[in-house]
């Protein structure tokens, strides 16, 4: 458990000691994103030998006291979270376009870390509430550094963040006045399907939803995650929109009640197929490179929501090592895509999508890096994002009656290619290709390579991932 | 030691082509003995390393390479008989095409480019004869798609764009029905490896509307790159790429990785019994015939020379299909057969067309009066593998067909005798009034376009050696697979062992 | 028992009220103090709830502290990004 402890300590660490000392030192939060990474992986390892570890922080008993909860896929999200910071961390120092570098991102972005790994370990919803109010605050900071053009969507983003917490928060209040406990363990065993349980998970529901950019709540993600700074989009939409999933799945999978879980299931799993298919529309017909991978994530949350909807309807445990392979998979690839469009976006001096007509000559190796992470989104083999399709495609062909359902995928699968290959095929559009208004930053592109490359490796991992997961349970 | 080594082969053959395919692409445009070295160099390696599976594999060793990769579904290489046919045929044929692109592409631009993709296309489409189960099959398919797909838009022309795009909608969905149908077989029975007889059998009974659906997906999902009506639609939008392209991808790689595909579900995944016991024989025998006439139709119609032999292809590749479909030993060896001597045949007809293209500017079917008077070598071999295409005795396209035939007659499907009759009366009417405008048509006073390749005179300098030379290769080769077809080494007999094992003859 | 159901009424209402005017107003102060006015609906249903048994529930309690804390730094960030932006267009003319 120390090890978890201390992979989000130091980040927080790190951050107080910049914000305090008032420097913008990017090599200081490379360094503690690399110790925070070795942590979490020592953290893995342990889990993987002692199994689920627990802490009472302050060894006060629940309710009054916190509760810390290590299992294998806390563990695995610290792994990620550390990873991918390291990755945008090191991006952001190295780019020349980089816009971030010299800003107040470095102890934003440790802020950010420290409270995704609060919310990977905490199991009670008050906990909760508190790191979704820091993450968003965090984030929508961390989206104004672009400048005062991104204002007007963060704002935005940070009154609905607002409000869909006090949403939580009410439903919160009612679960805490019907039941008397907050501890999901606890709350687990007591639940019944009555008005208020119902109530109160409607008004949770709602709140993560928006939180987590879950169609059709998810209308404020596009702008913001286009307006902000390249190195942020991919911390965006990679992470910040994963913890509320998070929530979201704890609380169904646990606390819900049965009945209720089934109904919702259906709910979610339509959801997730309209957000695959609208999303993957929306980022079809747009002009500008950014809101179409924006517009991706919200397509890809579209899996997730399709498989947490059919692992509350059919109470198969599959769908949650589906969902979260999903997660990682997508988190992985859309840093790299955020990575190369924005060193496109800036070294071909547009924003346009047409503006990439014949990056495969002029920038062959950010380009390569998009269609890779692409490849992975639609799901490709032997991508990451390919395994956590056939994870979820198994248990849809078990009976006929289950069918329909992989002809959704099918539709996720189809719309996901149109919009990458839209990209792709533009960049190989030989009259006249745009020149690029100064020297590319190879290396740079490079880092943007990285990513997708971890996530077709990571295919090779996936078989005794898959069979940890099953026999040790999420 | 020597269990080391026999693992390690079939990595290598896919290997000796992804990895200096890879190097390629960071070749400037003008090291260009570097590049042309390197692919020389993993040509011949390849060639060498696929002798050295077929000497192991004469002696009866086995090669097989597997790692984990799915639960249920590892990734698995294998070297058996069926896989080294196609594998032959894919690096033989290489060796040809990149001579052959060489000549071809001198001094066009992104030639780097070009022969990365080129080399990543070889090295899937063996790693799609060597799979051993569904799932690498399916990898390397999607692979194959992947990497075609540069090389369909290299031009980057907006024709060549719009053709790419059809070109990525068929095959990738094509490639998602394939995943699904995959993915459906898979939840009934993991992915054993393939089996000669299917290994379905047992599971008939209970499971018939899965095995009927997951049959079905996968057909349509094999039958895009398998040019099966009506999801054709790309391969003649396709002609925009480079001659090498059309070469190899019409001949070689994709076309035949859907038709092996079919080849490998029906014989090694379901069984031929289990196919006619789920009543879907006859689907696919009326699909395959289908196709064989409505391509012959199209290209009646063709005016362009490569259209014409794009609807060609998608005719011919059909005699694969059906004699798939007819489900009996003869049939089955006569589509084994053919699988050969079409590749042989088809890539040597698109090499001419290529080299009437670049050498004298013909593109269509009237600017070909005469040209034989110039480019004779060339138009012999043009002439000798369209007359194969027809099936005129004693050539190899003859033998593949007389073999159908006599399936067909062997499993009592007598009206499939009508319709190769008649796709063969279809295909000597639109190759023999080439053959007639080639000879004997008066040329005229200035050819469309010519350009100074070779040295002008008709004969060996009637173009570039290097656009010759494999043409002459492959015609060669495509009229000894027929003249010695009686022989243990031809492609006849290889088919006719390969089925021999698998019907337990 | 009924004036925490009083107490707890007025809060969903303060909520609702909240609710609907973030959604429907446009002007920037206006949106931020509707947010204010939906933490107060759940604080107050929180310190209702609090106050059911004789005893008070010091888990709630802290709930709302907390959630006054958040809700106060969060309106101040909330406050400096709306006056912030010259090009809005919601801004009332400075003088």
């Amino acid at each position: 458990m120390s090890a978890a402890l201390l992979s989000l300590l130091i980040p927080l660490i790190s951050a107080l000691v910049l914000l305090l000392l008032r420097v913008r030192v990017g090599g200081l939060v490379i360094l503690a994103n690399a110790t925070s990474l070795g942590c979490a992986a020592l953290a893995l390892y342990q889990v993987v030998i002692n199994g689920t570890q627990q802490l009472n922080l302050g060894g006060w008993e629940t309710p009054l006291g916190i509760r810390f909860e290590l299992g294998p896929l806390t563990a695995l999200l610290l792994v990620f979270t550390a990873l991918i910071h390291l990755l945008v961390a090191i991006y952001a120092q190295r780019s020349r376009h980089s816009q971030t570098r010299d800003t107040d991102f470095w102890p934003l972005s440790c802020l950010l870390h420290a409270s995704l790994g609060a919310l990977w370990l905490s199991r009670d919803l008050f906990n909760w509430y508190v790191t979704l109010e820091l993450l968003g605050l965090v984030a929508v900071a961390m989206v104004i550094l672009s400048g005062p053009r991104s204002h007007v969507p963060a704002l935005r983003y940070l009154l609905l963040s607002l409000a869909a917490s006090l949403c939580y928060l009410l439903g919160v209040a009612l679960l805490y006045g019907q039941y008397g406990v907050l501890d999901i363990r606890a709350l687990a065993g007591v639940t019944s399907n009555d008005q208020v349980t119902r109530l109160a998970l409607l008004l949770l529901t709602l709140g993560l939803m928006v939180k987590a950019a879950l169609w059709p709540l998810h209308q404020w993600l596009p702008a913001a995650h286009a307006a902000a700074p390249t190195a942020v989009s991919a911390l965006l939409s990679a992470l910040v929109v994963k913890g509320p999933l998070f929530i979201l799945w704890m609380l169904w999978d646990n606390v819900a009640p049965a009945e209720l879980a089934r109904q919702a299931g259906i709910f979610f799993a339509v959801a997730g197929i309209a957000a695959l298919v609208s999303g993957g529309l929306a980022a079809l017909r747009t002009p500008w490179i950014k809101v179409l991978v924006a517009y991706s994530t919200v397509a890809q949350l579209g899996y997730a929501l399709l498989a947490l909807g059919l692992l509350l309807y059919w109470q198969d445990a599959n769908m949650s090592i589906a969902l979260w392979l999903f997660v990682i998979a997508h988190g992985l690839a859309k840093v790299s895509m955020f990575l190369a469009a924005g060193e496109m976006q800036a070294t071909l001096g547009s924003r346009h999508v047409s503006a990439l007509k014949g990056a495969s000559q002029t920038m062959p190796v950010a380009m390569f890096a998009f269609a890779v992470a692409g490849g992975s989104l639609i799901g490709l083999p032997p991508s990451g994002g390919f395994v956590a399709k056939w994870v979820l495609l198994q248990p849809l062909f078990l009976e006929p009656a289950r069918w329909p359902w992989a002809l959704g995928v099918l539709l996720g699968t189809l719309a996901s290619a149109g919009y990458v290959f839209r990209v792709v095929t533009i960049a190989f559009d030989r009259a006249d290709p745009n020149p690029p208004d100064y020297d590319s930053d190879v290396s740079a592109q490079w880092l943007a390579m990285l990513p997708a490359l971890i996530v077709w490796a990571m295919a090779l991992m996936s078989e005794p991932l898959i069979e940890w997961f099953r026999e040790v349970g999420l | 030691m020597i269990t080391a080594w026999t693992t390690l082969l079939p990595p290598a053959i896919i290997l000796s082509s992804l990895l200096p395919g890879l190097v390629i692409f960071s070749l400037r445009e003008d090291q260009v003995k570097l590049r042309i070295g390197l692919n020389l160099f993993a040509v011949i390696l390849k060639l060498c390393l696929v002798g050295v599976m077929l000497w192991g594999v004469n002696q009866g060793l086995e090669f097989r390479f597997a790692i984990g990769f799915l639960p249920g579904g590892g990734l698995v290489l294998q070297g058996g008989a069926t896989s080294l046919q196609f594998v032959t045929l894919s690096s033989v044929l290489w060796l040809a095409t990149t001579i052959y692109a060489i000549g071809y592409l001198e001094d066009s631009p992104l030639r780097s480019r070009f022969f990365g993709y080129f080399s990543l296309c070889v090295s899937a489409t063996v790693g799609l004869a060597l799979a051993g189960n569904l799932v690498t099959f399916l990898l390397f398919y999607e692979l194959l798609t992947l990497a075609t797909f540069p090389l369909v838009v290299h031009r980057g022309t907006q024709k060549a764009l719009r053709a790419g795009r059809v070109y990525l909608a068929y095959t990738l969905g094509g490639g998602a029905l394939l995943l699904m149908g995959i993915a459906l077989l898979h939840s009934i029975t993991g992915s054993p490896e393939f089996q000669a007889g299917g290994y379905l059998g047992p599971l008939l009974d209970a499971h018939r509307p899965s095995l009927i659906l997951a049959f079905a997906l996968m057909i349509s999902g094999l039958g895009v790159k398998a040019a099966l009506i009506p999801l054709h639609g790309w391969l003649p939008q396709a002609m925009v790429a480079p001659a090498p392209v059309s070469a190899l991808l019409h001949a070689v790689a994709v076309v035949k990785a859907g038709a092996f595909g079919i080849v490998r579900v029906v014989y090694d995944v379901y069984g031929v019994e289990q196919v006619q016991a789920l009543g879907l024989a006859m689907p696919l025998l009326a699909l395959a015939a289908a196709t064989i006439l409505y391509g012959s139709f199209k290209a009646l119609q063709q005016q362009e020379l490569k259209k014409r032999l794009a609807y060609s292809t998608i005719s011919q590749v059909s005699y694969i299909t059906l004699g798939v479909a007819l489900m009996g030993p003869i049939a089955a060896v006569g589509a084994l057969a053919h699988l050969v001597h079409q590749g042989l045949m088809k890539v040597t007809l698109f090499y001419c067309a290529g080299n009437f293209a670049e050498t004298l500017g013909i593109h269509r079917i009237n600017e070909m009066n005469g040209v034989g008077k110039r480019m004779p070598l060339t138009m012999t071999a043009f002439t000798l593998s369209a007359l194969g295409m027809i099936g005129v005795p004693p050539t190899a396209g003859f033998i593949s067909k007389w073999y159908l035939g006599l399936g067909a007659l062997e499993v009592g499907q007598d009206w499939v005798l009508l319709v190769l009759v008649l796709s063969g009366l279809l295909n000597a009417a639109y190759f023999l009034p080439l053959i007639y405008r080639g000879w004997f048509a008066e040329p005229p006073t200035q050819w469309p376009e010519e350009h100074a390749l070779g040295n002008g005179r008709p004969g060996l300098g009637e173009t570039h050696w290097m656009l010759l030379a494999p043409v002459l290769f492959t015609a060669t080769l495509a009229l000894l697979a027929g003249v010695l077809a009686g022989s243990e080494l031809s492609p006849l007999a290889w088919s006719q062992l390969i089925i021999n094992r698998r019907f337990g003859l | 028992m009924t004036s925490t159901l009083i107490y707890l009424c007025g809060g969903v209402t303060l909520w609702v009220v909240g609710l609907h005017a973030l959604l429907v107003q446009r002007h920037a102060l206006r949106r931020i103090m509707a947010v204010n006015v939906m933490g107060s609906g759940v604080f107050m249903v929180m310190v209702a709830l609090a106050s059911r048994d004789a005893a008070v529930d010091p888990v709630l309690q802290a709930l709302v502290v907390t959630g006054l804390v958040v809700a106060a730094s969060a309106t101040a960030f909330a406050l400096r990004l709306a006056t912030a932006d010259p090009l809005d267009k919601n801004e009332p003319e400075r003088k």
